[in-house]
């Protein structure tokens, strides 16, 4: 994409488009947590949780636990890809396995991610389905779900676009900051997700 | 500098700054997250052993 | 050989410290959790070298450094992995040593670890002669098919453990219980 289009089309926005929206996310997020509109939109969504037991995907899960545990399998060996795939390029951007071309690292193992990402979803929409009026209740559960958010909009919207240039350029503080943060994410999702099993 | 050179030198630093402030942000949350955790934890087993 | 298994699983369960894990508030918990998001490091980097083996991932990452390079951390997580797993049999012996999905898992691991011994024995043979081809050649190709394939069924069968469509009390067939070792008290324990 060509800097100079991108710039015109979000002038509004500043000459920082890119934080602007994401200061404003932020913001947004707090303000939303912290505020009224969180309470008042909660008891919205019990329908919305009570609908979705009753799709096929919450036939299906509620019927056959065989089913049930076999697409949590699924997940759990799509999150090893997915967690195998953060370690490694965000590894590397903390400088180890330092032979390793850095630029096929990270293309390669973003590719990986996506994947794994896509497969951790469909298997988790499936699973949620299936016990959805029980997570509606648990707020580990939001937790998550609130972690698999900033996740993936950090990974596309800020880590891809920085990452995507070439590496000399960006600051090493700021890459191996970005890779910390990444790694913490991710992580949280996963404990998170195992809590929701315990609860 | 080129125009060309300049633009990106300036999307370069709106990526930083994007990225410092969020990353900043979620080291952030994560640490109050799971010292708020960790808290509980504790709680919760002093409660349970005493 | 079950009885013999048995004997050494309600030993075990006897033991001061295997009770400790299990009646413990949050530990058996908290192993589990380790040994599930150790997956992670271990099973994670282990498909994305057995995945660069078949060229579906990272196709121009040099193979053999590749997987020189992971292979530390991922033993590490396999170490984690085991010390882990062999907590989770030592809180419940009585129960995994005859629920048969354990018994599977146990093999498969067995047959994973002939794989990667070979793996690798025939990986550092080839001295990298292929190594910046997008593909291995087949021998390591059925090799990393094998480890993909056995490694999913492995945490299919972890799953599985937790639920009890074949445990030993309820009314098995005479296959399922010579396989399971179904001896006695799989749900007393």
């Amino acid at each position: 994409m060509n800097p100079s289009s991108v710039s015109s089309r979000f002038a509004v926005l500043g000459p920082y488009p890119r934080t602007a929206v994401a200061v404003l996310l932020l913001g947004a997020a707090l303000l939303f947590s912290f505020g009224g509109m969180r309470t008042s939109l909660y008891p919205e969504l019990l329908s919305v949780f009570e609908w979705m037991e009753t799709t096929w995907f919450g036939y299906v899960g509620k019927t056959w636990g065989g089913a049930f545990a076999l697409v949590q399998g699924g997940h759990l060996v799509s999150l090893g890809v997915l967690g195998g795939s953060v370690l490694f390029s965000d590894g590397r951007l903390l400088g180890l396995f330092s032979s390793l071309p850095i630029r096929d690292v990270i293309d390669g193992a973003h590719k990986v991610f996506v994947g794994a990402l896509i497969v951790v979803a469909a298997t988790g929409v499936f699973m949620v389905c299936g016990v959805a009026v029980k997570v509606y209740y648990l707020p580990v559960f939001w937790y998550k779900m609130l972690t698999l958010t900033v996740g993936v909009l950090f990974a596309f919207f800020v880590r891809k676009p920085l990452l995507d240039r070439n590496i000399d350029q960006v600051n090493p503080w700021v890459v191996r900051l970005v890779a910390m943060s990444s790694v913490m994410v991710w992580f949280t999702v996963a404990a998170t997700g195992r809590w929701i099993g315990f609860s | 500098m080129s125009d060309q050179q300049k633009e990106t030198d300036k999307t370069l630093r709106d990526d930083t700054l994007a990225a410092v402030v969020v990353s900043g942000s979620i080291v952030t949350f994560f640490i109050v997250y799971w010292s708020f955790e960790i808290q509980s934890v504790r709680e919760l087993l002093e409660m349970a052993y005493g | 050989m079950n009885q013999l298994i048995y004997d050494i699983a309600v030993w075990l369960d006897d033991t001061a410290w295997s009770t400790a894990i299990h009646e413990s508030y949050y530990l058996y918990n908290w192993i589990e959790a380790t040994h599930v998001l150790t997956l992670m490091l271990s099973l994670g980097i282990l498909f994305l070298i057995d995945m660069r083996m078949m060229g579906w991932a990272l196709p121009n990452v040099p193979a053999t450094r590749l997987a020189e390079k992971l292979n530390a951390p991922m033993l590490a997580g396999f170490v984690v992995m085991f010390i882990t797993g062999i907590l989770l049999f030592y809180a419940v012996p009585v129960r995994s040593a005859q629920s048969l999905w354990f018994r599977i898992k146990m093999v498969l691991l067995v047959v994973c670890a002939v794989n990667a011994y070979l793996f690798h024995k025939r990986m550092t043979q080839s001295l990298a002669s292929w190594e910046n081809e997008p593909k291995a050649p087949s021998a390591l190709r059925r090799g990393a098919a094998i480890s993909l394939a056995f490694w999913t069924v492995i945490v299919v069968c972890g799953r599985f453990i937790a639920y009890d469509w074949y445990d030993c009390d309820y009314g098995q067939t005479d296959l399922v219980r010579a396989l399971a070792g179904c001896i006695d008290g799989q749900t007393r324990f």
